[in-house]
Formats: C-alpha cells, structure tokens, sequence
C-alpha cells in the first residue's frame, strides 16, 4: 500500500523548509562587513552595488532573490538568460564557487571563489543590497 | 659630423651648447611618453577610470586593464552606439635649479616656463569583435606641431589551448613596447608626464623610444592562462612622404626589419598581483636613407612588478626594468662621431608608489644609466652616466564610479621633482638640470 500523498507532501514540505532556513541562517553567519571587503576585491571592477549601474557585468544591487538575465537594460548571455536561475543564497553559492560549472557559456571571465567563508561573507553583503 | 637629429628644434641647440646626443637617442621622435586614461574606454565599458587604472589616471593598468588591452581594447557593456574618440589637454610650469641659457625651447624663457604641453584626440575603442584602436594625434605646445603620437590596432580572439583560457592576437603598432600589457616597458613607464621644458639626460637604449613614430610594426602575442604573455614582432622604417604625411620629420632608416620579442609571468591573486619577464629588441640604423653602414643595437633587459590593490582604498605598486644595450657604431664610427667601435649601456629604473582612495598619490622612482666611455660620442665628459630621482605627488579628484561627469571627464593635478646625482657624465653641476614640473592634465 502506498504512503498517503498528503502526508508525504507535507513531509517534504517541511524537510525543504528545514533545509531552506539552515541555508540562510548559514549565510546570514556571514560578516556583511567582511562581505564588502570581499566584493571590492573581487566584483566591483565589473559590478556596481548602485541600483541602475550596469559596467560589463549587471548591477548586483537586489541580486538576492533576484532571477538570472533580469536586469531589464544589460546585455546578458544567451546561456545566462536561459538558464532560468532564481539567485537564492545557495545558487548565488553554488555560481561564484565556479561560474563556469553552473552556467556554461556565461561572459563573465571569473575563475570562482574557492573559499567557502569568503563566499558565505560576500552573500551576507549582496544580501544588504536592497 | 653626422648624427640622427631628432625633431625637437631645442634638442639640436643641446648640441650646440655642448653636451652629448648619443645614436641611441638621437632618433627620438614626437611621439611622447605619455599616456592617459580614456573616457571613451569607460563609455564603451561602463567601467569608471579606476577599473583599468591604479590611480583613477593612466596610464598604471590594473589586471583588469591589462586584459581589456590584450583583448584588443573592445570589451564593452554589450550596447551598440559608444563613439570611440577622446581627448586630452596638458598644461604646466617648470623651473630648474638653473636658468637656461637662450632659453629653454624657443618661445620660451631660460626659466620658469608655463606652457600647454599637449593637446591630443584620439580614435580609441572597440571597432568591431575583437578589434579595437588606440590612436593619439598630438599637437605639441612646446614643439608648435601636431603628429602623429602612440598607435596601436590589435585583434584579439580568444580561445582553448592545453585545456586553459586563451588570448591569442596581432597588434599593428608604432613604437616598440606601446603595445605591452605591464607597466615597467619605456613607454609607459614613470615618469608618466614630463617637461618638455628641462634638460634630461642624452644617453639611453634604443628600446627608450629611440624608434617611436618613425616605424611601423607587426607582432603577434598570446596570453596562456591568464599567467604567460609572449609576443614576437617585426618594424619597418615609414617611407619618408608617409612620415611627412603624419608630421614627423625623417632621420635615420633601419636598414632590415627590427625585431621585437617579449615573454613575461603574470600571477594575479586579486588582492594583490605580480609579474616578471624578459623583452628584446634588435635593430640596425643607418643615419639617413642614402644607405651606408649601419650602427647596430641589441637590447635585451629584465622587468618585475607587483601591486597591492586589496579593496583599492590603499593601494602600493613596485615597478622595475633593466636593459643591457650592446651597440656596433659601424655608421658614427666610419663618420668619426664615435671613438670605439662597440660600445654598451646599462639603464636601470625602479619605481614604488601608493594611493589613497584612488585619488591622492605619492611616487618615487630612480633611474641609473651607466656605459662605456667613449671620448667623442659623450663629447661632454666621455661617459654616458646619468643619475637621479624622480618624486610626485598628485590628485586625481575624478575617475571613480560617483565622480562628478564619470564617465566624461577625468583630471589629474601633479606636482613633480626630478634631481640628479649625476648627469651626462658628471656629477659636478649634476643639480643645475634639477627640475620641478606642475601640470594639471584632463581628459574628456
């Protein structure tokens, strides 16, 4: 006999919000400050934190929550406008650990950023962007 | 006696009153030393001047800016539209520690000089994919002419090799080394304005801008990996109506192609960034387009820089480069310009440099030439050597991501001081060449 559908609906349900709140209280662990330090190394040469400013990458301003491709006035790849990636904490993770390996074909010329703890600082920091 | 003269009118009355224009410099052309961050590159990009440059203010290229350049200057913000031109104004005021007798160029006062330096427009920018211009045209205040200045037309395509991120491309350019990505080679190297208006010393390899503007020349580079840069290239001698079409006066003629050759290490960390390498240059002039025997020149030298940029709030550079010069004075020696026939130079420059929220900036570099003696090519003293220091303070007010008119205009004010230890040979009265240089330079 098969588990009751409700049950395990729920049951998932409530597994992914577990886990969807583990995440971002991991990246809410992260020092926004520090985070700042990290995006003026690392992206402001092609990324503005300002609403509105676009260089040769889009503004990061509300990239949190933000979907892939969705600064209406930058040119984005093909790949990365089809990729259709809500930038949640964990995608947003996942792209700069290897931006190469989660959207291939992207234009942006970053290698990634190895260390897990610079990336969890520099999302805490993108996170206040709003 | 028969020498190489240069264009600059009160370069041959630094003759007249004595003092030595070796071969190796006495082709030194109009084109300048100086170099500039353009608005027409931040338009194109959207990037502020300070993305591309330490400083907010050309012409000290930041990792960024070094591979927007091997890139054939046309990565942009994907619009079409962007008009690829700029230009530049240079206005100063020397003294020096000793009026110069006559004056210090005609027009001009023996001391105390205020002059507009340049006024430069140029063609620069992404011309299409991959290809893209940096072309100056400058009208010289001190020199009351307009030419032709630096040129530089690449391509660039990028691809894998051996599994790694590559760079590949040509360049069709004007003087040796315009076209090389790191800040230590002569053309874009500290100081990176000075006066026109001051004596400077008359020795210097050939790779110094002996060629510049009088040749055209072709190489090919390639950047393996983001770490190894290696470029090989050819220059010719511009026919005589092509250098008059440009504004440049004729002299001496490279009797076969020179070559040029670069190889370098680049490892960037972000935060903080280095290379090192080894350049080349060969080449054989005659003094004139009659033929004749031809005075030979091997250069070969050995660069190194490092940057600090951290979070770019305060950010220290180092920049180094030592040229060995073997010269063959075939030419000046059948003509009895030269003493011996071989002869050899050794010029070292080293310079450091820091800034503060990219826009206040301190620099201090030394130079040292040194060579054999030759009693008639250094007529002055026999010697070649010259030595000194080279301080600057500046303030790039603009340039940054807020600035007021980014990304349309960018100005940089500098107060400037070279003094020597030792100068043509000398060190006695070495301090009377003393110099001190405020300049105010904008670029919209």
């Amino acid at each position: 006999m098969r588990t009751h559908p409700p049950f395990r609906v729920i049951a998932l349900s409530v597994a992914f919000t577990v886990l969807t709140l583990a995440s971002q209280a991991l990246h809410a662990a992260g020092d926004p400050t520090r985070g700042a330090g990290g995006f003026a190394q690392n992206c402001a040469v092609c990324h503005s934190a300002l609403s509105g400013k676009n260089k040769t990458g889009p503004s990061l301003f509300g990239v949190v929550g933000r979907k892939a491709g969705g600064v209406a006035d930058f040119v984005y790849s093909a790949s990365m406008k089809q990729s259709a990636i809500d930038w949640t904490p964990d995608k947003l993770d996942a792209y700069i650990a290897n931006p190469k390996q989660v959207v291939p074909g992207n234009k942006m010329p970053f290698e990634g950023l190895r260390e897990a703890k610079e990336r969890e600082d520099l999302i805490a920091y993108l996170t206040t962007l709003h | 006696m028969q020498f190489y003269f240069s264009s600059r009118p009160w370069q041959l009355r630094t003759i007249k009153r004595g003092l030595i224009i070796p071969v190796s410099l006495l082709m030194l052309a109009t084109v300048t030393q100086s170099a500039h961050a353009l608005p027409s590159f931040a338009r194109q990009t959207g990037q502020e001047c300070v993305a591309c440059h330490v400083g907010g203010f050309g012409p000290q290229l930041t990792p960024y800016g070094m591979r927007f350049k091997l890139g054939g200057y046309s990565d942009s913000d994907g619009k079409e539209g962007h008009i690829p031109v700029s230009a530049m104004l240079r206005g100063s005021w020397t003294h020096t520690s000793k009026d110069q007798a006559g004056g210090a160029a005609p027009h001009y006062g023996p001391n105390n000089n205020g002059t507009l330096d340049e006024a430069s427009i140029f063609l620069a920018g992404r011309l299409a994919d991959g290809l893209g211009v940096f072309v100056q045209s400058t009208y010289s205040g001190v020199e009351r002419k307009s030419s032709l200045d630096n040129a530089d037309i690449r391509y660039a395509r990028k691809l894998t090799l051996g599994g790694k991120d590559t760079t590949v491309g040509v360049t069709l350019n004007n003087n040796p080394g315009v076209q090389d990505p790191f800040n230590t080679l002569p053309v874009w190297g500290f100081p990176y304005a000075s006066s026109d208006l001051a004596p400077t010393p008359a020795a210097s390899p050939l790779i110094n801008g002996g060629l510049a503007g009088h040749v055209a020349g072709l190489s090919a580079y390639g950047f393996w990996n983001d770490a190894v840069y290696a470029e090989v290239g050819a220059y010719r001698t511009l026919s005589a109506s092509a250098l008059n079409r440009i504004g440049i006066t004729d002299g001496a003629v490279l009797s076969s192609p020179a070559s040029y050759w670069r190889l370098g290490f680049f490892n960037d960390m972000r935060k903080q960034n280095w290379s090192a390498g080894v350049f080349g240059l060969n080449a054989a002039l005659q003094p004139n387009r009659s033929g004749g025997p031809s005075d030979k020149y091997n250069d070969i030298g050995l660069d190194a820089m490092y940057q600090f940029l951290g979070t770019r709030q305060h950010i220290g550079t180092v920049n180094a480069r030592y040229t060995h010069e073997k010269q063959t004075r075939n030419a000046a020696f059948a003509a009895g310009d030269a003493a011996n026939l071989k002869g050899s130079l050794n010029d070292f420059r080293i310079n450091a440099s820091y800034y503060y929220n990219q826009t206040w900036g301190v620099t201090a570099g030394h130079f040292l030439t040194s060579g054999s003696s030759d009693a008639t090519l250094y007529s002055a003293s026999g010697s070649p050597d010259s030595a000194g220091y080279t301080l600057q303070a500046d303030w790039t007010p603009f340039g940054k991501e807020t600035s007021w008119a980014a990304p349309w205009a960018n100005l940089r004010l500098g107060l400037q001081h070279t003094l020597y230890t030792k100068f043509n040979g000398t060190s006695s009265n070495a301090g009377n060449n003393n110099a001190t240089y405020l300049y105010g330079w904008i670029a919209f």
